[in-house]
């Protein structure tokens, strides 16, 4: 923002061009501001509709009556509470596992040296690659023959198990910590566990803040998981969201389910909205901007 | 090391936080879902049903507990899921399908159980009881409709009907459908091109739409009403340029081509139907009954709104098939199958059926229901009078084992589409169908054997 700050002895041509430019620079970005948040606004003007505004042809931009009682209505036809419940614990416990075991795996692609470490680390990334569907069949007769279908242990191995692009963030910026911080530590008699948690973890905040809000917001917004792995009972807000709102034909009531996703939606935005900084900073430092 | 934003915690604060979580998480599973559901695993008096929300209302499976003393897990139906399950040897004790285009897939591949026996002794479910539409659900081995039963129906339509608004006719100045007596398909259209408004070259009101439970169902219904076969006599075959099968396609490009109605090359946003005519914006919906439920609960609407017979060819025979019958089969691997098919007789039998059949979302499969349906309205008593009638028209029009409905829709989506624009010919389509279905069917054959 230094080029368009005024200068104090500038003349009132420069005050009026920075002016112009300020003032340019700031119609654009609500623009692209509007233009992001227009989705969202659709749905949440969705949420407020009836069936027969949702339909309207030309379209019905505005409600004539605003439909607050759809929220109401989204949140008492399910238990909206106990699916938002079910979401948070594998999100909270995914989240946390995750971030803590690809900080771990980062930590050793960073720092350690073996043979071989490149070509694992090419293989890791390669996973990234492989789309969900061709390995959906194989994980759940693995998890079938576990016995744990129906259960939230999956969330917790995937958990333990780390993620490759969470390691990758770390490993970024593991690496870009100065060798001398290591060195010393060894000097004073660390080993390598103890680096990790007494010298590199407690540096990289901004960097576990991004993988944990990252996480949370796979594990908030995935359906294909707990759709194949949990019953209509222990089932998550996302695969609720999308399912649970039906008439008694079967068909979807739109607007109930435009309602129920801007609530779905809403604890997602509030977590980014407290730990952004965090999160900018971590994705920033790790060279992945 | 301060060059990163956002203030570092304390190493001893890191650890406590991460401590904390892992507690918090551990608690949160342990009451909550560590425990293996014996309902997946089928084991006692649980039953696990796989089907959409809304099949099966809370409060019903409350009652059912209390009644047949049987726990009902629902699991949602996902084809995926479903495999998977069947893969693991861990399947519902129940499924949802479409008996109309599910049934002699599975029935083929073995995994559906033969429901024969269990009928034979039921006190709830009769034979002379179960409607003609109840067929879909029996296959010999080869043909659709014949042999042992597999399944039941929950209600169902006869999908070919359609309902018009009267207010739309009116304002166009058109007659309305005679009441008993079916339309030719080319009156149909004629009418729609009639009804159908534009401004701006942009649809406003849609003159009519019809576009079958599936593209395949609907080809396949259409062929049989201008007395062919879209498939040959052991199913491993389609032909479209048959003189009944190219008849029914040229029929279906030609409602696609004048645009009166949502198809592939002019979709309509809503996805289906219902809010559509609800908003005033289609004049005719093929739809069969079951839309009247959704009609029947906006009194406006149901003052406007009439049902009228399936359409026929001329000098075609008058058909009015079901193309869908959505209902349960038992997977052949369920692990309990005697509680499984007590939950089936409730499910069809009992107060889930009449709370169906009084619901006026489909008509009841068990001929002893119908007098549930709802007739106190002078709307509804009109709508009666329609469908007692087709009922009697109504056939079985059978289905391939070889694939299933949506993987033929996917093949005809990628290949239509051009003759719908008028960029090749229907007998181009025509030929252009029978290479890539046929390939699919005999991929199919091979897989069964």
């Amino acid at each position: 923002m230094t080029a368009t700050s005024l200068p104090p002895t500038s003349s009132p041509d420069v005050r009026v061009r920075v002016r112009v430019r300020r003032l340019t620079l700031y119609t654009v970005l609500v623009s692209v501001a509007g233009l992001f948040l227009g989705p969202f606004g659709w749905l949440v003007l969705s949420g407020l509709k009836t069936q027969g505004e949702l339909a309207a042809s030309p379209v019905h931009w505005l409600p004539d009556v605003f439909q607050w009682h759809n929220f109401a209505r989204a949140f008492t036809e399910i238990d909206f509470l106990g699916y938002a419940r079910n979401s948070l614990i594998i999100a909270l416990v995914y989240a946390t596992l995750v971030t803590l075991s690809s900080a771990w795996v980062g930590f050793g692609f960073a720092r350690l040296d073996a043979p071989g470490k490149k070509v694992l680390f090419g293989v890791l990334l390669g996973s990234m690659m492989l789309p969900q569907m061709v390995t959906l069949l194989p994980t759940y007769l693995i998890f079938a023959k576990l016995g744990m279908v129906d259960t939230y242990w999956p969330w917790v191995l995937w958990g333990l198990s780390a993620a490759p692009y969470l390691v990758f963030l770390f490993r970024q910026f593991f690496a870009g910590m100065p060798r001398e911080l290591e060195e010393a530590a060894i000097v004073d008699g660390c080993g390598y566990a103890s680096i990790f948690w007494r010298i590199f973890l407690p540096q990289s905040w901004p960097v576990l803040s991004a993988s944990f809000i990252i996480a949370f917001t796979w594990t908030w917004g995935d359906y294909i998981a707990p759709q194949l792995l949990l019953s209509t009972d222990r089932t998550t807000l996302a695969v609720a969201v999308m399912t649970a709102y039906v008439n008694e034909g079967g068909t979807p009531v739109l607007e109930l389910q435009a309602a129920a996703s801007v609530m779905y939606v809403v604890p997602i935005l509030l977590i980014f909205l407290v730990a952004q900084r965090g999160f900018v900073a971590g994705m920033s430092t790790s060279g992945l901007k | 090391m301060r060059a990163h934003a956002g203030a570092p915690p304390s190493r001893r604060r890191f650890l406590a936080m991460s401590a904390g979580g892992a507690m918090a998480g551990a608690a949160a599973l342990s009451g909550c879902a560590l425990q293996v559901s014996s309902g997946v695993s089928g084991s006692g008096e649980t039953v696990t049903v796989m089907v959409n929300s809304g099949d099966i209302l809370p409060e019903q499976i409350q009652q059912a507990k209390k009644d047949l003393g049987i726990k009902i897990v629902l699991v949602k139906y996902d084809i995926t899921k479903l495999i998977a399950m069947l893969t693991s040897g861990n399947p519902p004790d129940l499924v949802r399908g479409v008996g109309a285009v599910e049934l002699p897939y599975f029935a083929a591949r073995d995994v559906a159980e033969e429901l024969d026996p269990y009928f034979a002794r039921s006190s709830v479910l009769k034979a002379d009881d179960l409607d003609p539409v109840n067929d879909l659900w029996r296959f010999d081995g080869r043909t659709q409709g014949k042999g042992p039963r597999y399944g039941m129906a929950k209600d169902f339509s006869q999908d070919s009907m359609y309902w018009y608004n009267t207010a739309a006719f009116d304002k166009a100045g058109v007659d309305y459908p005679p009441e008993t007596d079916p339309v030719t398909y080319e009156e149909w259209l004629a009418t729609a091109e009639r009804l159908v408004q534009r401004k701006n070259s942009q649809t406003v009101v849609f003159g009519g739409s019809f576009a079958g439970l599936t593209r395949a169902t609907l080809l396949a219904t259409i062929t049989a009403s201008a007395g062919g076969s879209l498939f040959s006599d052991d199913f491993s075959r389609v032909d479209f340029t048959a003189p009944e099968a190219r008849k029914a396609l040229a029929w279906y490009i030609d409602y696609c081509r004048t645009k009166v109605g949502p198809s592939l090359i002019q979709p309509d946003p809503n996805g289906w139907d219902g809010p559509t005519y609800q908003a005033g914006r289609l004049a005719m919906s093929n739809s069969g009954y079951w839309m009247g439920g959704m009609i029947g609960a906006d009194k406006k609407l149901a003052e406007v709104s009439r049902l009228a017979p399936a359409p026929i060819f001329a000098g075609g025979e008058r058909i009015s098939a079901c193309q869908g019958g959505t209902g349960l089969w038992m997977p052949r691997g369920a692990k309990n199958k005697d509680a499984a098919w007590r939950v089936f007789e409730w499910f069809f039998g009992e107060e889930p059926a009449r709370a169906r059949a009084s619901g006026g979302w489909g008509i009841p499969t068990l001929k002893s229901l119908r007098p549930l349906m709802p007739a106190k309205e002078d709307y509804q008593k009109r709508v009666l009078k329609v469908q007692e009638n087709e009922l009697k028209h109504f056939s079985v029009v059978s289905f391939t084992p070889y694939t299933r409905a949506d993987a033929f829709d996917a093949l005809f989506n990628q290949t239509a589409p051009a003759a719908m624009n008028g960029q090749i010919s229907v007998d181009t389509l025509a030929g252009r169908l029978n290479a890539a279905i046929n390939e699919q069917l005999k991929r199919g054959k091979e897989q069964v054997g």
